[in-house]
């Protein structure tokens, strides 16, 4: 526990962190923002999934911005997030002020590991808690109109926002732990988020070809919409039961592969 | 044979550091080569060798920072690597240029190094800071420091919870005279106070001053091992000015015997060995001579042993290495 603690002080003394928060928080504000102010509607199918339901819906703008920062912004605030845990403190030289004290090496891969993830997960909760009150004040909360066409209550649909934050937030996990083993092979921080980044762009870009399908079950990016079967009524489980799986699979294989890793490193800078 | 120490030579001290065949090879290239070093309690230990000579990756092995191609360490009754966390609650100390968190404060970095042992607490932090004298810009933050404050923070660091050994990776490099000064100060303090300090140098008039035992390695290889005066050559120059030089040369002579005897601006220059100086002065004044000046001939000393060792370990071959041979042997012999 304290050595999590350690590593929270070290992320909160970085200028850098309050001001990726920021950035995150700017994208639901900005969508409320133009649509409140454009005088024509997004036509519904346009944009990030939910988008077209915004104006008649204030709670569908969590739901949209989390959609729209999943493709690109918030896997790269994973990466960089991850791929900074071991190789910044490698590019600073720190790491041998703290491998020289009695500490493990295994915990302090995983508490880094896991400050990584309190960093994604506190940019998901503050888009989401921002995004859903800038959409309430301007358009309002009404009961939700599902994919399937029912109508499910207030409470519901945020309940249902929650699962689709921590759907999309196991997704980031997979993402940082690949940038958590690239991290600890390379001591280059850009090198692991560029590279954990170029991963996941390999793979979306296998899934686009009917060719390589029989590998599609087991790309973790094929999952990255499943979560969308939360909005159907009744809510259709087995996609994302799968999608749970794999991501699970992919975090502790890569975990496992990172602490095996750093455990025998040389430690030259 | 030089006193050069096996196993068992601090005895009765307890032995606080040993070294068993330590060895790393990096990608084919032997860096340390089956190291035996023993550092007894009290020792300031020496760690001498030119740039390049394995020093810091010993040391790195040491704090388990990296792990043996064979061999292992011993602090106390803890091997590393393998017992390395119960170790390294005994050691304090950093490799290379301490590094800290730039945006963060010094009393903030000694913070969370406080939270890696027990019994450190806030004013113990303070402590340490008025000790290297950097209690004024605790609450500065890191990046803003000089290499010297630097420096001074990494032996505050490395002095934090109070451990039995207390191991310095060149800690006066870089610094301004009054900065090497105070640190030289504080590691004789230290040991007198009874730390057991490792001090890595590559400065042998440094290691002469403040150490009471050391180590020579060059290549990885121990060359000499043993109290500081075994550092000292058998032989030694001196430079002696008198009243009348040419008759003085022939003194000299009748003491030092064929070794004698040459003239440098004005200086009669004898190689002597252990006790001959005395026996030259009371020589000189039995003749009658006005004896000026004896003086200790640094070119033909210390100096010039380890630059020839340390200039010409970068050229594999030809006569640098033989020279240098030349002295590894001297010291052996």
């Amino acid at each position: 526990m304290r050595s999590i603690r350690r590593e929270i002080v070290k992320l909160l003394s970085l200028k850098r962190t309050y001001l990726g928060w920021a950035v995150l928080t700017l994208v639901p504000l900005i969508m409320v923002l133009a649509l409140d102010l454009s005088t024509t509607k997004p036509p519904p199918g346009e944009g990030p999934p939910f988008f077209s339901s915004i104006v008649n819906n204030g709670v569908f703008v969590p739901l949209a911005a989390i959609a729209a920062l999943s493709v690109f912004l918030l896997p790269l605030a994973a990466a960089m997030s991850g791929g900074y845990s071991i190789a910044g403190e490698a590019e600073m030289g720190t790491m041998k002020t703290w491998l020289v004290r009695p500490v493990s090496r295994g915990s302090v891969l995983l508490s880094k590991w896991f400050v990584s993830l309190v960093y994604v997960l506190v940019a998901m909760v503050i888009v989401g808690v921002v995004g859903g009150l800038a959409g309430w004040a301007v358009f309002g909360v009404h009961p939700l109109v599902t994919l399937s066409g029912d109508t499910v209550s207030i409470g519901h649909g945020i309940w249902l926002i929650t699962l689709t934050y921590l759907l999309i937030f196991l997704q980031m996990v997979v993402i940082v732990s690949f940038a958590l083993l690239i991290s600890a092979i390379s001591d280059s921080s850009l090198a692991a988020a560029v590279g954990s980044l170029v991963i996941m762009l390999i793979m979306a870009a296998l899934t686009a070809f009917s060719y390589f399908d029989f590998l599609k079950p087991y790309l973790f990016v094929s999952r990255a919409q499943d979560w969308m079967n939360l909005f159907r009524t009744p809510i259709h489980w087995p996609p994302i039961r799968d999608a749970v799986i794999t991501y699970v699979v992919y975090i502790v294989v890569l975990v496992t592969a990172a602490w095996y890793v750093f455990r025998r490193k040389d430690i030259l800078s | 044979m030089t006193e050069t120490t096996t196993v068992g030579a601090c005895a009765p001290r307890p032995v606080v550091l040993q070294t068993h065949g330590l060895t790393k090879e990096f990608k084919g290239v032997l860096a340390v080569d089956h190291l035996d070093l023993e550092v007894c309690r009290g020792d300031v230990f020496g760690f001498l060798g030119p740039n390049g000579a394995g020093k810091t990756t010993t040391l790195r092995m040491i704090l388990g920072l990296i792990y043996p191609t064979s061999g292992s360490a011993q602090i106390l009754d803890h091997r590393v690597p393998g017992d390395r966390r119960e170790a390294l609650k005994h050691v304090g100390g950093f490799v290379e240029v301490p590094a800290f968190y730039p945006t963060m404060s010094a009393r903030g970095n000694l913070r969370l190094l406080a939270s890696m042992s027990d019994h450190v607490d806030r004013q113990r932090i303070d402590e340490v800071l008025d000790v290297v004298g950097l209690l004024e810009r605790a609450d500065s933050k890191v990046k803003g420091f000089s290499h010297g404050m630097k420096q001074r923070l990494g032996i505050a660091a490395a002095l934090l919870h109070r451990p039995e050994l207390v191991i310095l990776d060149e800690p006066t490099s870089g610094l301004d005279p009054q900065g090497m000064k105070d640190v030289r100060e504080l590691i004789r303090e230290l040991g007198a106070g009874g730390t057991t300090v490792l001090l890595s140098s590559h400065l042998l008039h440094e290691v002469e001053q403040i150490c009471n035992r050391a180590v020579i390695i060059d290549r990885g290889k121990v060359v000499v091992q043993g109290p500081v005066s075994v550092l000292r050559p058998k032989e030694m120059g001196v430079k002696i000015l008198t009243g009348d030089q040419h008759k003085a040369a022939a003194v000299v002579a009748g003491v030092v015997g064929e070794k004698v005897v040459t003239e440098d601006e004005g200086y009669l220059i004898a190689t002597t060995a252990d006790g001959e100086v005395p026996e030259i002065v009371r020589a000189l004044v039995g003749a009658g001579l006005d004896v000026q000046a004896v003086l200790p001939n640094i070119e033909q000393g210390l100096e010039d042993f380890f630059l020839e060792l340390t200039t010409s370990s970068d050229s594999d071959s030809g006569q640098g290495a033989a020279k240098r041979r030349g002295f590894i042997d001297r010291f052996r012999s």
